[in-house]
């Protein structure tokens, strides 16, 4: 016998004491799936949030009346918020509470041979002075400040080697930043006076032909070689070297990473962090790129749900839950990792310390794409559109992402 | 998803499950849950497309491959397979004994490969596909398929020495494998 014929008969016999699935096997993928959907390797979200040190005061919604709402032509505008339930992508300013929809960009995966093609976004961002969501093409990338005066901007063809400081005001950049190792992330400090500049030596969003498929995929290896933390006044900061642990055993060399994986500034600025595919979902560092172990109150951090700390820094934006209803999100102690349910299925932005903005399905909850910007409230069964609903399947060109600034 | 693509994904669940998992098992060196994670996950990738694709089942077998060749890349603890020590042989040396016994020291043996290494090997020889297959299956050359296959089983060889009085196979008669580094790379 020889040696392909054992392995053979043992793969065999192998596969024959394999006991047969478990009847309700489609229902629990399904589940699962839905459970999953905001983790898609390929969201960068933690490089979208941007928050605020200050506890905002919340103010008091006056829920109930307008939880049904005509979907055509109405603009629901009274105290602090502003919404328009009959567009999407929004048109006119969404904002709660101070935590305004500063911009969304629509993604699309632009073919550049027959085998390679970016993942681009472009951006809309809101013009202070006419209230109006307007078109900014010359940006590959789109950090906000808290307050929305300013936005750090990248240049199209990542990664590029000057950051803009975007005057939102007046739609021009007031000032460059240059740097020596290329960038193609931004994150804004929860203060809004630092800038978490991501460096890698590829284009993170180049995606690849899946063989004998007509869809993309990210590269398997990754190009990240690091982080800035630049102080957004003086234009001044330092570069920190995170080298890609290799993994000795494989032949490829490599270790897991998505193709981006930007870091960004924990609440408390002590730390640098950045999501991970892999258990626990995160990696911590501290300024200088050395790997530390995860922060007291922020180990129930979720990378892919954006809305992360709540403003007093006591609760954390967490995963799907769907238990309580159909669509639903935990939201999780900071330190002891109770967690409660509530509305929405997918938390984006915290407004103040009891409120989040979420994508929502409607009702009857038919189509989990079918997504609207809803307001929630923590311990309320209480839903208050703010958008209308976003078209198409997840991945189909033209759905808008939104890019939300507190206060 | 529609009502009937829902319908459709739930038949072709029921119907094609359990053979799948058979492959996903393997490909997962015999550990169980991770084989059902593995099919999960590419039963999840498929609904998120299904109705644009023409032969689901074509198209989950890539991306359980696939997507177990990356997850080796992964930097997930690697699950050691628990499987029972063979039997010490009594002298007598019955050959069924023997042979279960060798099944036994392989499983384990297979177990303990990288998962390309293993996806390589259960493609050729439990699936029984030709080199081209497997290499545009993996989206690699034919000359990695080849160089793997080679390396597989010499890694099965010193972790289990008792294969020593086993023939080669084909696959281990080439002269040298090809090491140059792109091909050892894709």
């Amino acid at each position: 016998m020889n040696v392909d014929d054992l392995v053979r008969d043992t793969l065999r016999e192998q596969a024959a004491e394999q006991a047969p699935v478990a009847t309700g096997f489609a229902d629990r993928v399904l589940a699962v799936r839905r459970r999953r959907r905001t983790r898609r390797l390929a969201a960068a979200a933690v490089a979208t949030a941007a928050a605020v040190a200050v506890a905002v005061a919340v103010p008091l919604l006056d829920s109930g009346k307008e939880d049904v709402r005509p979907s055509g032509g109405i603009v629901v505008e009274k105290k602090d918020t502003k919404a328009h339930p009959d567009q999407s992508p929004p048109r006119e300013e969404i904002s709660v509470g101070g935590t305004t929809l500063a911009g969304y960009y629509l993604p699309e995966t632009v073919e550049t041979s027959s085998d390679t093609a970016v993942y681009q976004r472009t951006y809309h961002l809101l013009d202070p002075k006419t209230g109006k969501y307007a078109k900014a093409a010359d940006w590959s990338w789109v950090a906000v400040a808290p307050g929305m005066k300013t936005a750090a901007v990248l240049e199209r063809d990542l990664p590029v080697s000057r950051i803009g400081l975007l005057d939102l005001t007046t739609g021009k950049v007031e000032r460059w930043i240059q740097v020596e190792h290329d960038v193609a992330g931004l994150s804004f400090s929860r203060d809004g006076r630092k800038l978490v500049a991501t460096t890698y030596t590829k284009n993170p969003d180049l995606r690849v032909r899946t063989e004998g498929s007509d869809d993309w995929g990210q590269e398997w290896t990754s190009s990240r070689t690091g982080f800035y933390v630049l102080d957004v006044a003086s234009g001044k900061g330092d570069w920190a070297e995170v080298k890609l642990s290799s993994d000795p055993d494989d032949p490829m060399g490599g270790s897991f990473l998505n193709s981006r994986q930007d870091f960004a500034l924990t609440d408390d600025g002590r730390h640098v962090w950045e999501g991970s595919p892999t258990e626990p979902g995160y990696a911590f560092h501290d300024l200088r790129g050395n790997k530390v172990p995860a922060p007291k109150g922020d180990k129930y951090l979720s990378w892919f749900v954006d809305a992360g700390k709540s403003p007093s820094g006591k609760l954390v934006a967490g995963d799907f839950a769907g238990k309580k209803w159909t669509t639903s999100s935990y939201v999780v102690d900071a330190l002891t990792g109770a967690k409660t349910e509530v509305r929405g299925q997918q938390l984006l932005a915290w407004v103040g310390n009891s409120k989040l903005i979420a994508w929502d399905i409607d009702k009857e909850g038919k189509n989990e794409f079918h997504q609207r910007l809803v307001l929630v409230t923590v311990g309320s069964e209480k839903t208050v559109p703010l958008s209308g609903f976003r078209v198409g399947n997840d991945g189909d060109a033209g759905r808008w992402e939104p890019l939300f600034a507190q206060p | 998803m529609n009502a009937e693509g829902l319908e459709s994904f739930r038949d072709f669940v029921d119907s094609r499950s359990s053979a799948l998992l058979k492959t996903a098992v393997l490909l997962c060196g015999g550990d169980q849950h991770a084989g059902e994670d593995l099919l999960q996950n590419a039963l999840i990738k498929a609904a998120g497309r299904w109705q644009r694709i023409d032969e689901p089942e074509a198209y989950v077998r890539r991306v359980l491959y696939r997507q177990q060749v990356s997850r080796w890349r992964l930097k997930w603890p690697r699950r050691e397979v628990s499987v029972a020590e063979p039997p010490e042989a009594d002298g007598a040396g019955a050959d069924p004994a023997a042979a279960t016994e060798l099944r036994l020291v392989m499983r384990q043996a297979l177990s303990r490969l990288t998962a390309r290494q293993r996806t390589v090997l259960v493609l050729r020889y439990f699936e029984d596909l030709p080199e081209a297959d497997v290499a545009r299956l993996l989206g690699c050359s034919v000359g990695t398929v080849r160089s793997t296959t080679h390396r597989s089983l010499a890694r099965l060889r010193q972790l289990a020495p008792e294969l020593a009085a086993l023939g080669s196979a084909e696959a281990e008669r080439f002269g040298s494998p090809n090491y140059s580094p792109a091909e050892v790379r894709s």
